[in-house]
C-alpha cells in the first residue's frame, strides 16, 4: 500500500490518528482487561511494520482478487469499501500500517462453490477486504500458523442483500507468537455471516469479531471452540450490534482448557433503538481441566429496543460429576470416560459446521490439540 | 452371590446407612422397598462405586470379593449393573457410539476380543427391537430428548446387552405409565436366569406385579426392617411403611 491513492491516504492518516489516541491495548482497558497486548509486547508503544505473508493457493473460479499492496489502480468497490472499518485500536493500527492484503469480491447473484483458502504466516500487519455482493455466496477458510512474532491482521467484510458468508477460521498453537486479529462485518438486507473459530492459542491471542445486522433478515451465526494447554492464551471477543429490527443473532463457543492456559470468551450483544423483533442467543462455556488453567468468560448485553428476545448463558466448570459417574459405572474407565466427556462438549460446538468435510478437517485439528489441554501428551 | 453385613455408609457427613444385611443368591430376584429417604438410591449407588459414599462399617462381598476395592468400571467389567433412576443425558456422544464403548471397555477388562461396529449393531438391533427402541434413538445423543420411558427402556437395554451377574434396578419404574412399564417389565423377566441375581428397588409395590421378587426386604431408616415374600407387598400397600417401621423400632 505504498503507492499514492488519495482516496486511501485520507482514511490511512484517519486510522493513524485514531491509534496515536487509542495507543496500545492493556489491561486496564476494560476490553482488553484479560489480554495485555501492551506488555506482551514489552511496553513498546509503536508496532514494527514487517510484512505478513498472506497466501491464496488457488483462486476458485468466480472469485475476483485485487493485492492491496499497489492501491494506485484500486477498482471501485475496493475504494468504495476498503479502509471503512477500523474502530478498534489495532484494527486502525493494522489499516495505517499495512503494507500487504488482498481483496476478494465475488459479484451479484453467484455462488461460488469452491472455498477461498487464505492463509497468513509470519509478522507485522495486513488487512482484507472481502465484499459478497447483492445474492453472491462465499466459503472462506482462513488459517493462522504457528509463526513466530507479533502479527496483526484486520479484516474487513461487507456482505450484500441476500449475501452468505461462511467463514471457517483455524488457528494452530503458536505459542511463539503474538497474534491480533480484528475482524469487521456489515450485513445488509437477508444476509448471512456464519462463522466457526477453531483457536489452539498462541502466546497472546486475540480475536475481535464485530459484526453489525444493519437491515431487516441480516443474521450471524457464530460458533468456536478453544482448546488450550502448556501456557497459551486465546481471547475470542465479538460485538454483535442488531441496528435493525428482524434480525438474529446466535452463538455457541465451548472452551477447554487445561495447563496454565488461559481462555477468554467477551460477548457483547447490542440491540440498538427501534431494533425490534430481534432475536440473540448466546452461549459460553468452559471446561477448565487444571487448577492452574483459567478461563474467562464475559457476556454483556445492552438492550435500547422494546420487544426483543436474548438469551445468555455462560458456564465455567469441570465434568459433570453425574455424567462421569454414569460412564464408569457402564464399564468405561475413568480416563476414557473423560476424554469421551471432553470430546462430546466440543463437538457440540463443531457440528455448527454444516460442510463435512470442513467439520472433519477443523475436528482434525481438535484431536490434534486435546492431548495439550488434557496434560496427556505433547 | 452378593453377600452385605452390617453395612454403614456416610454420605456428606450424614450417616445414611446404619448397619444394612442382606444377601441375595444366584438366581434370585429380591426387592427393596421403602420410603423416601430410607437409604434406597445410597444402597445402589454404594454398591455401584459412586464416590462420596463411604462406607465407614460392614462388608459388601461380591462372589468372594471385597467390592468397595473397585473402581466403578472394574465391578461393571465383574457383571454389576446398576439401572439408574435418573439417566444422565450426554449430548454430542451418540446412543450407539455409547454402548459400543461400554460394551467394548468391559469385554476388554476381561480379556474379551472387542467388537467391530458392525456386530454391536447387529447385536443392540436385536435386543432392541423387543424393547420398542427404534433405531432412530439409538442415533440420537444418548438420553437427549428421551422422554422418561424411553430413558429406562435405554437402561434395560445395556442391561440386555451387558448380560451382568448382578443387575440393580433403582426405581426403574418411576415416572413410567403402566404400558412403558409393563415393556421394561417384560424386558426384565427375559433375563432372569440361573446365574443371574436381581435386586430391584422401588417405593412402590405396583412394579412387583409384573416383576415378581423371590424375597422382598423393607429398608427404612437405614436398615433392613422387615422381610419376607412376595406377598410382603400387598401387606405393605394395605397399612403403609409406618406399620413396619414402627414394629422395627
Amino acid at each position: 500500500m505504498n503507492a499514492v491513492a488519495p482516496w486511501f491516504d485520507v482514511r490511512r492518516a484517519e486510522a493513524a490518528e485514531r491509534f496515536r489516541a487509542l495507543g496500545l491495548p492493556h489491561r486496564r482497558i476494560e476490553d482488553w482487561k484479560y489480554t495485555d497486548l501492551k506488555a506482551a509486547l514489552d511496553g513498546a508503544n509503536d508496532v514494527e511494520a514487517d510484512t505478513i505473508g498472506w497466501e491464496i493457493a488457488k483462486l476458485p473460479t468466480g472469485v475476483e482478487l485485487f493485492d492491496l499492496a499497489d492501491l494506485s489502480n484500486a477498482p471501485d468497490w475496493v475504494q468504495a469499501h476498503f479502509g471503512k472499518a477500523a474502530t478498534g485500536a489495532m484494527s486502525a493500527a493494522s489499516l495505517a500500517t499495512a503494507r500487504s492484503g488482498f481483496a476478494v469480491r465475488v459479484t451479484k447473484n453467484l455462488a461460488v462453490n469452491e472455498a477461498l483458502s487464505v492463509a497468513f504466516t509470519g509478522a507485522g500487519h495486513a488487512r482484507g477486504l472481502i465484499v459478497l455482493e447483492e445474492g453472491a455466496a462465499l466459503t472462506l477458510c482462513e488459517t493462522r500458523t504457528a509463526d513466530v512474532g507479533f502479527s496483526n491482521i484486520g479484516i474487513e467484510i461487507v456482505l450484500g442483500a441476500n449475501a452468505h458468508l461462511t467463514h471457517i477460521r483455524t488457528a494452530e498453537p503458536a505459542p511463539k507468537a503474538i497474534q491480533v486479529e480484528d475482524v469487521s462485518i456489515r450485513a445488509a438486507r437477508d444476509a448471512s455471516y456464519r462463522a466457526h473459530l477453531m483457536n489452539c492459542g498462541a502466546s497472546l491471542s486475540r480475536l475481535t469479531l464485530r459484526v453489525t445486522l444493519k437491515e431487516a433478515g441480516a443474521e450471524a451465526k457464530i460458533s468456536g471452540v478453544s482448546v488450550l494447554g502448556d501456557s497459551l492464551h486465546a481471547d475470542v471477543t465479538t460485538e454483535i450490534y442488531h441496528a435493525a429490527g428482524h434480525t438474529q443473532s446466535k452463538q455457541l463457543f465451548k472452551h477447554v482448557v487445561g495447563g496454565k492456559a488461559r481462555t477468554v470468551y467477551q460477548g457483547k450483544i447490542t440491540v440498538a433503538e427501534g431494533a425490534d423483533k430481534s432475536d440473540s442467543r448466546q452461549t459460553a462455556k468452559a471446561l477448565v481441566l487444571g487448577e492452574r488453567a483459567e478461563a474467562d468468560l464475559k457476556p454483556e448485553l445492552e438492550i435500547f429496543a422494546d420487544d426483543v428476545k436474548c438469551a445468555h448463558g455462560a458456564a465455567v466448570g469441570d465434568l459433570d460429576a453425574d455424567s462421569l459417574f454414569y460412564l464408569r459405572a457402564r464399564g468405561i474407565p475413568e480416563a476414557e470416560a473423560r476424554s469421551l466427556l471432553i470430546r462430546a462438549f466440543l463437538e457440540e460446538a463443531v457440528a455448527e459446521i454444516a460442510d463435512e468435510a470442513i467439520r472433519a478437517s477443523v475436528w482434525h485439528s481438535v484431536e490434534a490439540a486435546l492431548p495439550r489441554a488434557m496434560g496427556t501428551g505433547a | 452371590m452378593l453377600e452385605i453385613k452390617n453395612l454403614h455408609v456416610v454420605v456428606g457427613g450424614k450417616e445414611i446407612l446404619k448397619g444394612l444385611t442382606l444377601s441375595i443368591a444366584a438366581g434370585q430376584v429380591h426387592a427393596i422397598m421403602g420410603p423416601n429417604g430410607s437409604g434406597k438410591s445410597t444402597l445402589s449407588y454404594v454398591l455401584a462405586g459412586r464416590a462420596g459414599y463411604e462406607i465407614t462399617q460392614g462388608t459388601i462381598t461380591y462372589r468372594g470379593e471385597d467390592l468397595n476395592l473397585l473402581p466403578p468400571e472394574a465391578r461393571a467389567a465383574k457383571g454389576v449393573f446398576l439401572a439408574m433412576q435418573y439417566p444422565v443425558e450426554i449430548p454430542g456422544v451418540t446412543t450407539l457410539t455409547f454402548l459400543k464403548t461400554a460394551l467394548n471397555a468391559q469385554r476388554r477388562a476381561r480379556g474379551e476380543s472387542e467388537f467391530d461396529a458392525m456386530s454391536v449393531l447387529k447385536l443392540v438391533r436385536k435386543k432392541a427391537a423387543a424393547l420398542k427402541i427404534s433405531e432412530d434413538m439409538l442415533k440420537r445423543a444418548l438420553n437427549v430428548g428421551f422422554s422418561g420411558g424411553e430413558k429406562k427402556r435405554l437402561e434395560i437395554l445395556q442391561l440386555a446387552l451387558f448380560e451382568p451377574e448382578l443387575a440393580i434396578l433403582d426405581e426403574t419404574d418411576s415416572g413410567l405409565d403402566i404400558d412403558a412399564m409393563k415393556v421394561v417389565a417384560e424386558g426384565v423377566n427375559a433375563l432372569r436366569a440361573p446365574n443371574r441375581a436381581m435386586l430391584v428397588i422401588t417405593h412402590y409395590q405396583r412394579l412387583l406385579q409384573f416383576i415378581v421378587p423371590d424375597r422382598i426386604h423393607v429398608l427404612a431408616g437405614g436398615k433392613i426392617v422387615a422381610e419376607g415374600g412376595k406377598e410382603l407387598a400387598h401387606e405393605l400397600e394395605a397399612k403403609g411403611y409406618e406399620h413396619l417401621a414402627g414394629k422395627a423400632a
